[in-house]
């Protein structure tokens, strides 16, 4: 039970952090919606896994790979922007998802659930959120570019399709290992809030991405740490605890331009 | 293409869509050479720099750079996000690949070293400039594409960035192509002028082809001209133009 309580924590420490630093890319591309709505394509995919007895994870994995598919070609093909594609996957999906996912299962897949993770399951998600890191981390310059200076980044020869779809497969990966402490409706609480809150006080991009990092590291725990102390889902505990930072970040340094 | 020569242009097109923004353009650019490119707004001079950069394909014709040829680009706008958390020295490490230090750029922009602490969000669209310049000068470009910008840079902003390139020129070497709404930098500095309107209006040396028959032709009613007795030449002032986008 204790082996099992601290791999749940270290994985939750990487799927957090792996948040933070996706978190904040998304937020410099000014893509903050998207994840949040992207998150719910994962519904169908954890319906299939729990109607079909395998890891709702796997479900949730492959249903968001087709999503972001289908949302970066419908954007190469129409020009019709990201968010609205998202919009039109998104309530398409989450309509599936309520639909077929049993009724008793759906709060889970609506607000996660860390106390149901197995560890099996955890340790899928702590190696899958190191790859996030290190791809993020090994491809910062390049995605960072892409996102505040396009056109910089194309005569640079970085190619602006390649690094959007990279970007969306690691979105959707962070969302993949977050759904089971979060749930598809609390995903911005480790995605956008953290990286929202950093780039609110950060000084530079090196303050900006480690705050964000922190941030959602912090808000996991501490979201965690409550749920053992009062009986509540630790969703709820992170996503208070998230934007309560952000809250008292506004007192600390309101924006002045 | 000749040992000189760092570009050759042929016959070049652009279609977008169903609309031919650019037809049979040729021209050619020597090292350390100043080709000037002006126009009316729409004329499609953002996207020749765009289509020679590979940032939009071309339909027809053919682009030959010079082998192993390095190039700088300034774009005609870089909006920076108010609440970007990013110093200039972290914006300047974003460049993928560097023939000289962040200090060395700066340098050569005339820029004091300790704006490198500055945060990029805090510049001015002038000061903005001379730090895209640093950056398009890291990896120490043969040529250099400047499309300037048409907005938010004040008068005096302009006249230094000129002067600073007109230096860059004499210091390293570096031929520009610049798309210029300054008729008077381009007699100044030009070697050539290339007259666009979707196709080539005019190609030659400033003196020869910027007489006012055909400056009338290219603007048509787009601008009205008026002697600047000054420097003896012509000026245009443009109207407020948002149509130069891609």
């Amino acid at each position: 039970m204790t082996e099992l309580l601290t791999l749940t924590t270290l994985s939750g420490i990487l799927v957090a952090a792996a948040s933070g630093i996706v978190g904040s890319l998304l937020t410099l591309r000014k893509m903050t919606l998207l994840s949040d709505a992207l998150s719910h394509v994962a519904l169908p995919g954890i319906a299939i896994g729990i109607v079909f007895k395998f890891n709702p994870l796997f479900g949730g994995v492959a249903l968001l790979f087709v999503g972001v598919l289908l949302i970066w070609y419908i954007e190469m093909k129409t020009r019709l922007a990201v968010e609205s594609i998202t919009g039109v996957l998104f309530v398409t999906a989450l309509s599936l998802g309520a639909l077929l996912i049993p009724e008793q299962d759906l709060l889970e897949a609506f607000f996660g659930n860390a106390q149901n993770i197995t560890l099996e399951q955890a340790l899928a998600q702590a190696v899958i959120s190191i790859g996030i890191i290190a791809t993020a981390l090994y491809l910062l310059k390049p995605l960072a570019l892409s996102s505040i200076a396009p056109d910089l980044a194309t005569s640079s020869r970085i190619s602006q399709p390649k690094m959007e779809l990279l970007l969306l497969i690691l979105i959707a990966l962070t969302i993949a290992v977050g759904i089971s402490f979060v749930g598809v409706l609390l995903m911005s609480a480790l995605l956008i809030i953290p990286s929202v809150t950093a780039k609110n006080i950060a000084g530079s991009f090196k303050g900006f991405i480690t705050l964000s990092i922190g941030l959602a590291v912090i808000a996991l725990l501490s979201g965690l740490v409550i749920s053992r102390i009062y009986p509540i889902n630790p969703s709820f505990a992170t996503a208070l605890v998230s934007s309560a930072i952000f809250f008292i970040s506004l007192l600390i340094k309101r924006p002045t331009r | 293409m000749s040992e000189t020569q760092l570009l050759k242009v042929e016959d070049l097109s652009v279609t977008i869509g169903d609309n031919k923004i650019l037809s049979n353009v040729s021209f050619s650019l020597d090292k350390e050479q100043v080709l000037a490119i002006i126009g009316p707004n729409g004329a499609g001079k953002s996207v020749l720099l765009k289509t020679l950069l590979g940032i939009i394909k071309p339909t027809e014709g053919k682009i030959e750079w010079a082998p192993n040829i390095r190039v700088g680009y300034l774009p005609q706008r870089f909006h920076v996000d108010l609440y970007l958390p990013m110093t200039v020295a972290e914006f300047l490490n974003l460049k993928p690949t560097r023939e000289m230090t962040n200090e060395k750029a700066l340098k050569l922009v005339k820029v004091d070293t300790s704006w490198l602490s500055r945060k990029l969000a805090h510049l001015s669209s002038g000061q903005l400039q001379r730090i895209l310049l640093a950056w398009s000068l890291l990896d120490n470009p043969q040529i250099l594409l400047f499309d300037e910008p048409t907005e938010n840079v004040d008068v005096v902003g302009q006249e230094s960035i000129y002067s600073l390139l007109h230096t860059l020129q004499d210091s390293i070497g570096v031929a520009l192509l610049i798309i210029s709404h300054d008729l008077h930098a381009v007699y100044r500095y030009a070697n050539n002028v290339l007259c666009l309107n979707q196709k080539m209006v005019c190609y030659g040396q400033p003196e020869d082809e910027l007489t006012v028959d055909k400056l009338s032709s290219l603007y048509k009613d787009q601008t009205f001209f008026h002697h600047d007795h000054d420097y003896g030449t012509i000026k245009i002032d443009a109207k407020p133009e948002h149509e130069d986008k891609a």
